[in-house]
């Protein structure tokens, strides 16, 4: 019954936050785990301003503003190059998957310097 | 029998003429008024009615012959494009909900409609105007029973950016001669702007021209303006018919059409 409601409540909490504007606004969660093991979170921040996607990488000290970011409505592939704070390039290849809800996924390959991993984000 | 049948022909068809020729005088009757000129949105004292029967039921840019089913969709996915001058990412948004079968329309889990969609949600509108604050009431029996204030003391639009952002907007109104003309910014993006799935942002603009053009027919006129979603500023109009009567109760219930 607990995790009945814990379902619900996650349900309504998500439905209140559905965002059906541009189809990349807002936050966007993603997780890798490294080879020894170790976590790591990747945020997204993006808006549109009616010609360019601008946005954040890991919003916070050590966020960097895009260098640029694409969106191709064909097959809503998602290209996006931003420096880190360290100063390594990075470059996101991905696709939106399941754009009608509100927990949209933007799934691709991520590579920063000379690493490179796939990777899922969720839409916030 | 035939002089009988041929006069109640007659009778007949001068009763017809009555009842239209009334109906019509009916219709073309001019709008009341308040003592001040004013022309009155909503019913005179001791009188019932509302408006409803909005004469569109899915938007399309003025001037385009389009035919929609009455959900939304369109009966030829080919004329998508001529819905409204799109951006590239909203048409193909657009086109994405129209082939999904307008699965993920945020009505059917009993979200608001938003605007201008609540101007095409039959249940009923009502304008109450408080003359003494300086304000329009919209009373809504559509959608989620809702409501909307127009302010109209002659403050500014507010910036979009600067307030919390919903699903009607927030209105400031004047009187243009007898047409209402409100300008809505400030918008969430939690709904569609139509049953078929027209995309916004909240760079949208709404301006309403409202004129009660007969004491039965309303007219209604919104120019949407979002140029992070389409090309240019553009336009549709459609009418309200006065309906004897209360606004009747109804509540949104997920689940169920």
């Amino acid at each position: 019954m607990r995790h009945l409601l814990a379902g619900l409540l996650l349900l309504s909490a998500a439905a209140a936050n559905a965002q059906e504007g541009f189809p990349l606004d807002g936050t966007w969660r993603g997780e890798t785990v490294g080879k020894d093991g170790s976590h790591r979170t990747i945020v997204l921040v993006m808006q549109w301003d009616g010609k360019h996607v601008t946005g954040t990488l890991n919003p916070g000290p050590n966020g960097t503003d895009f260098a640029t970011g694409k969106l191709n409505p064909e097959g809503w592939k998602f290209t996006l190059d931003v420096k880190t704070r360290q100063g390594a390039n990075v470059h996101f290849d991905g696709a939106i998957a399941d754009l009608g809800k509100y927990n949209r996924v933007l799934a691709g390959k991520w590579t920063e310097g000379t690493s490179s991993f796939d990777i899922r984000f969720v839409l916030e | 029998m035939t002089t009988r049948k041929r006069m109640s022909n007659g009778a007949l068809m001068a009763v017809l003429l009555a009842v239209t020729c009334g109906l019509s005088l009916q219709a073309m009757a001019a709008p009341p008024r308040y003592a001040d000129g004013k022309v009155r949105l909503d019913r005179m004292p001791g009188e019932k009615g509302y408006w409803d029967k909005p004469g569109a039921a899915s938007l399309v840019e003025s001037g385009k012959k389009i035919e929609f089913l009455p959900n939304g969709k369109l009966k030829n996915i080919a004329d998508a494009a001529n819905v409204a001058p799109f951006q590239p990412w909203s048409l193909a948004l657009y086109k994405f909900r129209q082939q999904n079968n307008l699965v993920d329309d945020p009505m059917k889990v009993c979200m608001g409609p938003g605007n201008p969609r609540q101007m095409m949600t039959p249940g009923g509108v009502r304008f109450i105007q408080d003359n003494n604050y300086k304000r329009m009431y919209m009373i809504f029996g559509g959608g989620n029973h809702n409501w909307r204030t127009i302010y109209m003391d002659g403050r500014d639009p507010p910036v979009a950016e600067e307030v919390t952002a919903t699903f009607l907007g927030l209105a400031v109104g004047k009187w243009e001669g007898d047409t209402l003309v409100a300008t809505s910014t400030g918008f969430n993006t939690r709904f569609w702007m139509s049953n078929g799935g027209l995309p916004h942002t909240e760079a949208l603009t709404l301006t309403e021209k409202f004129k009660r053009v007969s004491k039965d027919v309303l007219e209604y006129e919104v120019t949407v303006d979002d140029p992070r979603t389409y090309t240019r500023p553009w336009k549709a109009a459609w009418t309200f018919s006065w309906v004897p009567g209360d606004i009747e109760e109804q509540f949104c219930e997920t689940g169920r059409e």
